[in-house]
């Protein structure tokens, strides 16, 4: 009977520790909650501190008919997602390709190839920024989709994911199947790659939310407002105006995060999949 | 084992023909082409005057790196991106450590505050930054709170408020990382120090951290490196002219494509790849010293 009831207890106070732990979950988050009441208030009563009282008087949808109507948001999302998009496909057919030729093949000049995409993964894509932009000015790439995505169509990331997942497939399968008479190729597209498919949901899930967010080469390559991605566009509001309107702000901000936290939240476990994978020695 | 040997062996022999080198050709293709040639390219430039659409014109040899080197305004980058990459490291790593352990033990529900502490890495910078001016505006839900009267975003809280934005944004994916570091801590460990009368703080310093200590080392680095890397909130919240929070990459942006100095642009982001390459050396020798491997 004591012992019931001490059980009862601990669970209680489990219980209780989860709570508490979701309510600093939620205040942790209060940024993302503040942006979206505030979303619905008009920009007016927003110089001031607005009351709740003045917050619910006021709700409105305004701010969003407001920005939908007065900017380009939804051809901004759509530059976005097709940049995600391409990025996405050809990374991972590139670097598929590419990390079975590391890991299934010995070849005059692997350690050199190899080493040269080890130093590749050493220099950061910013330090390049300014050359590959004179690169692509020169090739009159700048405003095209092409342009937006040629810097990011390989990775060594990706790469070493691909080649990782393809290693630890059992050495047995790959000397069965070639004694069966399975061609490299076959074997690459019908049991290398299926087989991967939790690294390509891993990869792809890394690629969207670093694509769909980036800043810098959107800024430098998308210079019309035609081909702003929803980050410059967003970018664009903040401090342009003398007065700004925070209400309208808030609005177009809840828009711009609403895709990248729904991805968040499906892709959640193989994000951190890819992320601690291999990423930490130890 | 000894039937992997003569395999291997007898694979080495085999003709692999060209396939290997055609399935390399693209990753190698734009890995020359977006990697090595703009920067030896990068390098090139600097020894040149630029003209407005970076075309290099007259040689110049080392003039452009002698007067960025011995520039007031470089030294005072230099120290300003240590000060914030170094605060932003250590601030995401504490904020993310004690994040992290609270969310240790697997219970039932800890998934929900998982996600939400992981939630700002899924967060761009643009709107981040667009709820940071809000809140820490005139009129903001900071000063309410605090019942201050400051406007954040300028003058000398300007460098403070900008980094503590960015150790929010910043901290989800340092805490995934540091989760995984203390739940490899064994729960018969953590039992026989109960027994032992251990305290939190004991347990937390003297069996967590060790335990943990290749992430913690990991992030910290991580998140210095991320800081010297990143320019969207410095560019957002404050601008790349005559920024106080001028850090290289910001230095390196308002050269190159304010002001069409392509190749005083080059220095600067020469000069980050160099203190990008050095911290991570610093920290590859740290990690082999310090680090506690179980």
């Amino acid at each position: 009977m004591s012992k019931q009831r001490k059980k009862l207890t601990h669970r209680q106070k489990e219980r209780l520790a989860v709570g508490i732990k979701i309510f600093l979950g939620i205040l942790f988050m209060s940024p993302i909650f503040i942006g979206l009441v505030f979303s619905f208030v008009p920009d007016d009563e927003l110089y001031e501190l607005p009351t709740i009282q003045t917050i619910i008087d006021n709700f409105t949808f305004y701010n969003y008919a407001k920005v939908l109507r007065t900017l380009p948001i939804l051809s901004y999302i759509k530059t976005s997602l097709v940049m995600c998009a391409i990025v996405i496909v050809v990374q991972i057919t590139v670097t598929s390709l590419s990390a079975y030729a590391f890991a299934f093949f010995n070849f005059r000049f692997k350690n050199l190839l190899f080493t040269l995409v080890l130093i590749a993964m050493m220099i950061p894509g910013q330090v390049v920024t300014i050359t590959n932009f004179l690169t692509i000015r020169a090739l009159k790439l700048l405003n095209t989709y092409l342009g937006l995505t040629i810097v990011s169509f390989t990775a060594g990331r990706s790469l070493f994911m691909f080649r990782q997942s393809y290693l630890s497939l059992p050495r047995e399968m790959k000397e069965a199947a070639t004694v069966d008479g399975c061609s490299e190729l076959r074997y690459l597209f019908q049991f290398a790659i299926p087989l991967s498919l939790p690294s390509i949901a891993s990869i792809s899930i890394m690629i969207f939310i670093g694509e769909f967010n980036a800043y810098l080469w959107p800024l430098l390559v998308s210079r019309e407002p035609r081909m702003y991605t929803i980050q410059i566009g967003m970018a664009q509001m903040i401090g342009s105006d003398a007065i700004p309107n925070y209400g309208s702000m808030m609005a177009v901000a809840m828009i711009s995060l609403v895709i990248p936290i729904i991805a968040f939240i499906i892709g959640e476990d193989y994000l951190i999949a890819g992320m601690t994978r291999g990423a930490v020695k130890g | 084992m000894s039937t992997a040997v003569p395999a291997m062996l007898r694979k080495k022999r085999k003709k692999t023909g060209p396939l290997p080198y055609i399935l390399l050709l693209p990753t190698m293709f734009f890995l020359i082409l977006f990697t090595f040639y703009p920067f030896i390219n990068c390098i090139r430039l600097t020894f040149y005057a630029t003209d407005s659409i970076g075309r290099p014109g007259a040689f110049v040899g080392l003039r452009i790196w002698k007067k960025v080197l011995t520039s007031d305004e470089f030294i005072k980058s230099l120290k300003v991106t240590f000060r914030y990459g170094g605060l932003i490291g250590i601030g995401t790593f504490s904020l993310a450590m004690i994040l992290s352990f609270i969310s240790t033990k697997n219970l039932k529900g800890s998934k929900v505050y998982q996600t939400m502490f992981a939630l700002p890495m899924a967060l761009a910078t643009a709107p981040i930054a667009a709820i940071g001016t809000y809140i820490f505006s005139r009129y903001g839900l900071f000063n309410a709170i605090f019942g201050t009267t400051n406007i954040w975003l300028a003058g000398n809280t300007l460098f403070g408020t900008v980094v503590g934005i960015v150790i929010w944004a910043n901290c989800g994916s340092s805490f995934i990382y540091l989760l995984v570091g203390f739940r490899n801590v064994s729960e018969e460990l953590i039992e026989c120090a109960d027994l032992d009368g251990a305290n939190i703080f004991t347990k937390f310093f003297k069996i967590y951290l060790p335990i943990a200590s290749p992430q913690v080392f990991f992030v910290i680095f991580l998140n210095i490196l991320t800081a010297f890397k990143s320019f969207a909130m410095i560019r957002i919240l404050v601008g790349t002219d005559d920024s106080p929070l001028a850090v290289l990459i910001v230095k390196l942006y308002n050269y190159a494509f304010v002001r069409q100095r392509y190749e005083t642009g080059c220095v600067y982001a020469l000069i980050l790849s160099l203190v990008i390459f050095l911290v991570s050396r610093i920290q590859f020798l740290v990690e082999k010293k310090v680090v506690f491997y179980q």
